[in-house]
């Protein structure tokens, strides 16, 4: 699923936490068509909060079950700040991250608008609509520090 | 363990237009410092009215109220409040949120921006100072209602209902790192009382349980939680707390 054409799903970090800790409860393995009638949540749902774990490395799918990665075990046994730290490395690593901090650094002053950062999207995840993927972007991006982003002047800043 | 706060014999009535309606009937107990407790209770037991009672944002009608063995008298500011609905200012950033507590404390812009920038790395939300609540999910949010109440260091974190509105798995994810906040001894709260009506999670989190009965809400229960942590809700003896909780319920 890590490729640089991969969305991003709308999924917050506190959900892909709430997931590790779930499965730590249940021994770090579990079916993921139980999962999601244990949670009461729509398949597809899970499915998302599940692809979003595996695109940060916390988790893979073998045979329709989600495991936790060692990666996954070093997270959940990080303090708070701890845990940031880890996952700010990982989600520096993804293509889509990568892509909108060069165009950043380009920039002499810094800053970038939010349609220049659409654009970027659409380029870099060319079969999916950008504005469902710019939530994430802004979210995840600001909890790595990455980027800031200012919604009233709706622009990136290098933080 | 020393007394924080003691209740004694505490009622709360409601003028209403078709008459007087008693929320709390002659309410007791202490909470120790150090402590987590989970008051749960149904619908209209009058929890969050009694949180209010003991932030001081509501008088009893009649009964005592002792902080630290003295009376207590209006507002208490050794409490801090976390609410359901996250009671965030739209109009205002997360950092502006998270200092509006400290603003009445202390006059030093320089400090509250220091301790501000220290609870939001505590709750993990460096990067969305700048950010609008309008901005954030569930959870975010939720983290910003816990810095703002970290912040003014208070002895006591009083929550109302603070997971319920929170989607399943955000929900599981900030029960773990409240536990792990209440563990930090960098924090100077730590004694905790939560209102839930999920009895589940006042099991998982709590050392104690008050268990309030339905309307005027009396104490129908006082359970120590001896079990250790982090707890499964899969195990025998976590089912048979489960049980005893529901039979003083019913």
């Amino acid at each position: 699923m890590t490729t640089a054409s991969s969305s991003l799903p709308e999924i917050g970090i506190s959900q892909i936490l709430g997931l590790l800790e779930l499965l730590q409860g249940k021994g770090g393995r579990e079916d993921i068509y139980k999962l999601a009638g244990e949670l009461s949540m729509e398949l597809g749902e899970t499915l998302s909060v599940i692809k979003a774990a595996e695109l940060l490395s916390l988790v893979h799918t073998p045979g329709g079950d989600v495991v936790v990665e060692d990666f996954g075990t070093r997270v959940l046994e990080a303090s708070i700040p701890e845990r940031k730290e880890l996952l700010a490395t990982k989600i520096g690593e993804l293509p889509v991250f990568k892509s909108v901090r060069e165009f950043l650094d380009s920039k002499d002053d810094g800053e970038v608008t939010r349609e220049e950062v659409l654009d970027k999207l659409a380029e870099l995840i060319p079969n999916e609509d950008a504005e469902s993927s710019f939530t994430a972007l802004v979210n995840w991006g600001r909890y790595a520090e990455i980027f800031g982003y200012n919604d009233d002047t709706q622009t990136f800043y290098r933080p | 363990m020393n007394p924080l706060i003691e209740l004694q014999d505490m009622t709360r009535r409601f003028l209403l237009p078709q008459g007087e309606l008693t929320v709390l009937d002659q309410v007791s107990f202490t909470a120790y410092e150090g402590e987590f407790i989970a008051i749960v209770g149904p619908s209209g037991a009058g929890k969050s009215t009694l949180l209010r009672i003991m932030n001081g944002l509501l008088p009893p009608s009649s009964g005592k109220i002792l902080y630290q063995g003295k009376p207590q008298r209006g507002i208490n500011y050794e409490t801090a409040m976390v609410f359901q609905n996250f009671g965030l200012l739209p109009w205002l950033t997360v950092a502006q949120n998270v200092e509006l507590g400290l603003e009445a404390r202390t006059k030093d812009a320089a400090l509250r921006m220091k301790t501000v920038s220290h609870y939001i790395n505590k709750v993990g939300l460096e990067g969305y100072e700048e950010a609008y609540p309008r901005e954030l999910s569930g959870g975010m949010k939720q983290r910003v209602g816990l810095a703002r109440a970290l912040a003014v260091e208070p002895a006591i974190l009083l929550m109302d209902e603070p997971f319920s509105s929170l989607d399943v798995l955000t929900s599981i994810n900030l029960r773990n790192e409240l536990i792990d906040i209440w563990n930090d001894r960098d924090n100077v709260v730590n004694t905790m009382v939560m209102v839930t009506h999920n009895i589940e999670e006042a099991i998982e989190l709590a050392d104690r349980v008050l268990v309030l009965s339905s309307r005027p809400g009396r104490i129908a229960g006082d359970l120590r939680i001896d079990l250790p942590r982090p707890r499964q809700k899969r195990d025998r003896a976590f089912l048979e707390y489960v049980d005893r909780v529901f039979s003083l319920l019913a």
